[in-house]
């Protein structure tokens, strides 16, 4: 996932959330080090302060830990935890979709059915299985 | 707390009786990096030019490190880096000779870091500066800003008109410098996207006037754009307070407020005006276009 400096959520917010990701995922387990803030910002162009500012949040949530001069470590449980935020993050969208819907008048039952409309659609990004 | 790396005060410039610049005021604090923006004429490049000692201001005044740009220029000018708007890189040498012939006013030229960036940039040392492409020359100048380990970077429209692979470069080496010493930036540019990516906070100048001058991240947030459709016959009501712009388009009633919260969208649903009311944030692009526009049309 790139991060997008078009849309209004801050970037800093964009490489939390892709860690979240990648922690939930299991990319990175309990204990191991995440890349290092100069590392992610070469890699992702953007302003180490801002990779700074997104491994402030990751490490107020619990998801990581600091090891003076060192670097920051994957907590422990921080899969699961990534987990959860993960899926408030859905409940959030889902919330919003369901606003929108009730702005514009659509029924819950059709709504029902939009949503098993969308969920039967492959994934782009599962959709290459091996 | 350490002290600004760049202050501006109430700074003015006026050129045949025309204000360029007004009474523009904002703080840059070590390692942060700010952009400016606005559109063409706006101001920027003047009060650059005010801050790098090109320029004498009317009134206010400007401090880099705590030092006068007119003043203290030789101490300045070895603490800064600066990539003019026209990389004004002497056309007559040749690549290898301009770095040599920069690095010798230089006491903390770092010849490494200078060799890093010829190899990470492909410079061609042995070619005629004149006859180096546009994406080569940004990055000439950049290399040529930078080798000395500058403790602030200023960059006049560093990226107009280089292409997407030589602006990676080009950021990377710019973020390379950030990372490794806490260097503080004001660069100014057209493209919101680029600043979006790399900037702490913006300032944005129009007609000579700093418009506002706060972080990326907390105006992202506190900016939303509604939009409402009317019932038939309905008269749209008073914006809301903070709203940077508004306009009607038939039904439609479209308005950028700053500071949004949640009241907002739910006062207007009580006002029964509506059929349909939405809330949406906004990238940096749309809302300096809606500054802009709500300036011309107030």
């Amino acid at each position: 996932m790139a991060i997008d400096p078009h849309t209004h959520v801050p970037i800093y917010e964009q490489i939390a959330h892709r860690v979240r990701c990648s922690i939930a995922a299991g990319a990175y387990r309990p204990h191991e080090p995440l890349p290092s803030i100069r590392e992610t910002a070469r890699e992702l162009l953007v302003n180490p302060n801002t990779v700074q500012r997104a491994y402030d949040a990751l490490e107020r949530a619990g998801l990581v830990y600091a090891k003076r001069g060192v670097g920051l470590f994957v907590a422990d449980h921080a899969a699961e935890s990534a987990q959860a935020a993960a899926e408030s993050a859905v409940v959030h969208n889902l919330e919003q979709a369901l606003g929108a819907a009730r702005a514009a008048g659509v029924s819950n039952q059709r709504v029902r059915q939009l949503f098993e409309q969308a969920i039967q659609q492959p994934q782009p990004s599962e959709g290459a299985a091996p | 707390m350490s002290e600004p790396a760049i202050v501006i005060d109430r700074l003015s410039k006026s050129f045949r009786g025309q204000t360029v610049v007004d009474e523009v005021g904002l703080t840059i604090e070590p390692g942060q990096v700010l952009g400016l923006i606005g559109p063409n004429g706006a101001g920027k490049s003047t009060t650059i030019k005010m801050l790098i000692g090109q320029l004498r201001p009317d009134r206010g005044e400007a401090r880099v490190l705590g030092l006068d740009p007119i003043r203290n220029a030789v101490a300045m000018k070895r603490l800064i880096g600066y990539v003019p708007e026209r990389h004004c890189v002497y056309p007559w040498m040749r690549v290898g000779q301009a770095i040599g012939f920069t690095r010798s006013f230089y006491p903390t030229w770092d010849d490494g870091f200078c060799q890093s960036l010829v190899d990470t940039f492909e410079l061609p040392l042995g070619r005629k500066v004149r006859q180096l492409s546009k994406g080569m020359t940004a990055k000439l100048s950049l290399l040529l800003a930078i080798a000395h380990r500058p403790t602030v970077l200023i960059l006049d429209e560093p990226m107009s008109g280089v292409d997407a692979v030589v602006r990676d470069e080009f950021f990377d080496g710019l973020l390379q410098t950030i990372g490794e010493q806490r260097c503080s930036v004001l660069f100014s540019s057209h493209t919101l996207a680029d600043v979006q990516r790399i900037a702490d906070a913006v300032g944005l100048i129009y007609e000579g006037r700093l418009l506002a001058h706060r972080p990326v991240d907390e105006m992202l947030r506190s900016i939303r754009r509604l939009r409402g459709v009317l019932h038939d016959g309905q008269a749209p009501p008073n914006p809301p307070p903070h709203t940077i712009h508004q306009r009607r388009d038939g039904r439609e009633w479209i308005v950028t407020v700053d500071r949004y919260e949640d009241g907002v969208l739910e006062s207007l649903h009580q006002t029964r005006r509506f059929t349909h009311l939405e809330a949406e944030g906004l990238g940096l692009e749309e809302i300096f276009k809606d500054y802009v526009k709500g300036r011309r049309s107030a």
